[in-house]
């Protein structure tokens, strides 16, 4: 097997006196080594989540009035809005109000392309970034459901500010409720995250802990600020009598 | 082959399955049919078990028992109530919610055999408009006959949006006696309004249009389309609208919506609220804005207020010109002589309700949270002093909406329609909230909302637009029933909802589905202030009031007589037969078949169609009916009784013979 190959490798290695991870003192070839595994299968992880996240919903709302005794619901994803939206729209027309399509056109669009550029990001950070841009794994992790939630308030307050002055019903300009309970006219309206948010904040926490394992990789190593989860000396197994 | 017999095991077990289920599925039902059983049928079954096995509540069985009305015993109020598209008048006992009596008016009723081949083609045939017969109306606004402000149950006015018309209603027998075109108008909605005494039937117009309905561009909607103000002259000796006497108002081209007649100290005065003072017409296809936003755009709009004494005098004194043969007070006389005044009322308001002592008009906000209450003492006050804000570009003056108004009252969504009860409340139906708001008249505070189902537009008190209201009950109009009832395709019942008002909070007694059209108002008469006829006296044409003068009141005086290609038949039904009963004409004869029924006792109808001819007609006790047709079809045709008159009921018939030329 590889493992045992690399092991004995790097004990020769570390008799070498190149010392590329301080647990490896004690049972040379074997912490580092799954740290390094579990950078890479944390950021696949994440990257499983992000993709799985595009085809669940991120976000409903839900819309009560006494002549909608079910409710209307609205659930938002990445690529659209489904549900009753047809009957928002109708109803929103009376205040003026842009239909559903016209939210986030854009990144709608975009999206698919988006997350294959993460997953991409995060699969080059995890293999190749140095420790000191480690910490980016962290942060591409965070901006995904934080650029969503920035980028669903946005839309909530332009819908919500550029009401058609010429609609039967002129209501001083409002942001409708993002999350939590809310009113608009005779709606009791309830926004909340759903199952594809959720995803993306588990591969935040996943590239959390990704990131940790990652400042732990090579900790005691001194090219630990060079190299990758792919160390060019211990990951695909160092040359013989390497250079220190 | 071995294939062959495991599918056979497999689609064994499948068949048997499904016996099994089948089977269990049987037990169980048999089981709780037996339960059910026991518990309403067993002498030991308690109100609890019963109240159990239905899954009612205590609340359920309080409401129930207050609308159940045992057969024998006689609903204590009476609802009329507008039938909608079916040009129809729905009569509805109260509280039991139970359908009555659907009266033909705009639309011709087969069973009251309105409108097929009798007398009552007459009256159908007189509310063609442009000489074109229309079968089906928007039917709006019903209203009682009043005297001295209250009921006096002796007819009942009907309007139809659609096709401005107005009818009116005999409640001796329930029949509609009389349809009044309105050759100005292109469409009508506040109406059919009585002044207190019932001398005026008042309609006003919806959509304006260029009066006389003449063709005009859009182009020309500010210069050439007009609303109207419609005053039916109404004569209560004859029971009909008197045309000659008639008399309308000309008015702004703002959608003059709904209407009510001041009563007590208002007396001679009359309310229109409007809206569309922005005069949009739409223009959707250009990329315009449609009307509902064009018409929308203002903060306010007008109500109008009318001194119709005042115009009354003005026609008597020639200053009224005349359209399509109908006098018409010219809108500049009507502003420069003070029979049209205006008021701001809050954006493209609804409803217009004078109060029961009628200081105060009620017009609800719609697009505005409030009702606005008006002061007639101070709208007046105004008037008299020529106190305006300034006038519009019709030269009709302007009140000032703050100088004019007793309050407004916070409401809720959508506020339309007020009614009233006797304790100083006002109801308010509130559509977009789907809510009635109880108000009080006396610190203009909203106290309680109800919930109703669903979207409330006409609101109605029993009694709740006279001079005393009794309280009581209300009745929500619902235009959406959603799941209030079992389901029927996609077109909905629509929901009438009674209301309990006499607790200290209000309360839903029962939901009744209406299943014949949209309804718009109603209005709730007290039933012994009713006198309906049992029987005609006999011979009794309906239409005149006298016994006909072709009634035939013995068997014996039945006849034929022909005269050239005309042939009269002078006939008798008397269960069960019809003397004559055998009648030969020649095809391209004039047929007029003069047929009374001798029958006085109560409840003995019998009918009478002629197969193939399209006739039918009802022969209440007494009642004279004249059927006039051309026999343009050769053949055999029999004639029977179409009532269950008999055991003998079947063979009440005989033989109509055309022969071919």
């Amino acid at each position: 097997m590889t493992s045992i190959a690399a092991n004995s490798v790097r004990h020769d290695e570390f008799q070498d006196g190149h010392r590329h991870l301080t647990v490896a003192k004690k049972k040379p070839g074997g912490r580092h080594f799954a740290a390094r595994w579990s950078v890479i299968l944390l950021s696949l992880a994440a990257v499983g989540l992000q993709v799985a996240s595009l085809f669940q919903p991120w976000w409903w709302i839900k819309l009560y009035a006494p002549q909608y005794p079910k409710g209307l619901k609205m659930v938002i994803s990445l690529t659209g809005v489904s549900g009753d939206v047809r009957e928002v729209d109708i109803l929103n027309h009376y205040i003026g109000m842009a239909t559903m399509e016209k939210a986030a056109a854009v990144e709608r669009q975009l999206a698919g392309y988006g997350i294959a550029f993460l997953a991409i990001a995060i699969v080059a950070v995890a293999l190749l970034a140095g420790k000191r841009l480690n910490k980016l794994l962290a942060v591409v992790g965070f901006a995904f459901p934080f650029a969503f939630l920035a980028d669903s308030l946005f839309w909530m307050y332009r819908f919500g500010h550029t009401l058609n002055p010429e609609a039967p019903i002129r209501l001083p300009a409002f942001t409708p409720q993002l999350f939590g309970n809310g009113k608009i006219g005779q709606f009791m309206t309830f926004a909340q995250p759903s199952v594809g948010f959720w995803l993306a904040v588990a591969a935040f926490v996943v590239l959390l802990v990704a990131a940790f394992a990652r400042s732990r990789v090579c900790a005691g190593c001194a090219k630990k600020g060079e190299c990758g989860a792919i160390c060019r000396d211990g990951f695909v197994g160092p040359k013989a009598g390497a250079a220190p | 082959m071995q294939l062959s017999i495991g599918k056979a095991l497999v689609m064994g077990g499948a068949v048997l399955g499904v016996a099994v289920a089948a089977a269990s599925c049987e037990n169980k039902a048999e089981q709780k049919a037996t339960q059910a059983a026991s518990g309403a049928l067993g002498a030991s079954a308690s109100l609890k078990q019963l109240m159990d096995s239905r899954g009612l509540s205590e609340a359920d069985v309080e409401a129930a028992v207050k609308t159940y009305v045992p057969g024998g015993k006689a609903d204590e109020y009476m609802i009329f109530a507008s039938g909608g598209h079916s040009g129809q008048v729905l009569v509805i006992g109260v509280p039991s919610m139970r359908l009555l009596k659907v009266i033909g008016v705009f639309s011709p009723e087969p069973w009251q055999g309105y409108g097929y081949g009798g007398e009552s083609d007459k009256v159908l045939a007189a509310g063609k408009q442009n000489g074109k017969s229309i079968t089906w109306a928007d039917v709006h606004h019903p209203n009682l006959s009043e005297t001295k402000g209250d009921y006096d149950g002796q007819f009942l006015f009907v309007n139809d949006k659609a096709n401005g018309r107005v009818a009116v209603v005999d409640l001796t027998d329930f029949m509609t006696k009389q349809i009044v075109p309105n050759p100005l108008v292109a469409s009508d909605h506040g109406g059919a309004f009585v002044d207190p005494n019932t001398e005026y039937v008042i309609e006003t117009s919806q959509y304006p249009a260029p009066l006389g309905r003449a063709y005009e561009p859009l182009s020309e909607y500010k210069n050439k389309y007009r609303g109207v103000a419609m005053f039916w002259k109404f004569d209560r000796q004859k029971g009909r609208i008197d045309v000659e006497k008639s008399f309308a108002v000309e008015l702004p081209p703002y959608t003059q919506d709904l209407a009510d007649a001041g009563k007590l100290g208002s007396d001679g005065w009359a309310f229109i609220n409007s809206f569309n003072t922005e005069m949009a017409v739409g223009g959707t296809l250009e990329g315009k804005p449609p009307i509902e936003s064009g018409a929308s755009k203002n903060d306010m709009d007008y109500l109008h207020i009318i001194n119709w004494k005042k115009a009354e005098q003005l026609v008597k004194d020639g200053k009224a010109t005349t359209i399509k043969g109908m006098k018409v007070l010219p809108l500049k006389v009507a502003g420069e002589e003070g029979v049209l005044t205006l008021v701001g009322e809050p954006k493209s308001p609804h409803g217009c309700d004078v109060t029961p002592d009628g200081t105060a008009v009620v017009v609800g906000g719609k697009l505005d949270t409030h009702a606005t209450v008006y002061d007639f003492a101070k709208m007046k006050a105004l008037i008299d002093q020529k106190k305006f804000e300034g006038k519009d570009d019709y030269g009709v003056p302007i009140l000032n909406f703050k100088e004019a108004i007793r309050g407004q009252v916070e409401i809720g969504l959508g506020p339309l329609h007020t009614v009233f009860d006797d304790k100083g409340f006002a109801y308010t139906s509130v559509f977009i909230e789907s809510v009635v708001a109880k108000w009080s008249l006396k610190d203009l505070k909203t106290v309680e909302k109800l919930p109703v189902h669903y979207n409330i537009g006409h609101i109605m008190a029993a009694e709740g637009d006279t001079v005393s209201p009794d309280g009581k009950y209300v009745v929500a109009m619902n235009k959406m029933s959603m799941d209030r009832f079992s389901k029927v395709g996609p077109l909905y019942p629509q929901n009438f909802q009674l209301v309990d008002t006499t607790g200290e909070q209000m309360r839903i007694l029962i939901d009744a589905p209406i299943g014949i059209g949209e309804p718009h108002y109603s209005q709730m008469i007290k039933i012994d202030k009713l006198k309906p006829i049992s029987a005609y006296k006999p011979g009794e044409n309906p239409y005149t009031g006298h016994v006909d003068p072709a009634a035939v009141l013995k068997e014996k005086d039945a006849k034929i007589v022909r005269n050239g290609t005309t042939v009269d038949v002078y006939m008798t039904a008397i269960r069960s037969h019809f003397v004559p009963d055998q009648i030969e004409v020649n095809e391209g004869d004039t047929v007029n078949i003069h047929l009374t029924s001798l029958e006085s006792a109560e409840d003995q109808v019998h009918g009478f169609a002629l197969n193939m001819y399209n006739v039918n007609v009802s022969l209440e006790p007494g009642k004279h009916e004249n059927i006039s047709f051309k026999a343009d079809i050769p053949g055999v045709f029999p004639f029977f009784c179409t009532e269950f008159c008999s055991a003998l009921h079947l063979e009440m018939a005989g033989y109509f013979l055309v022969k071919p030329k």
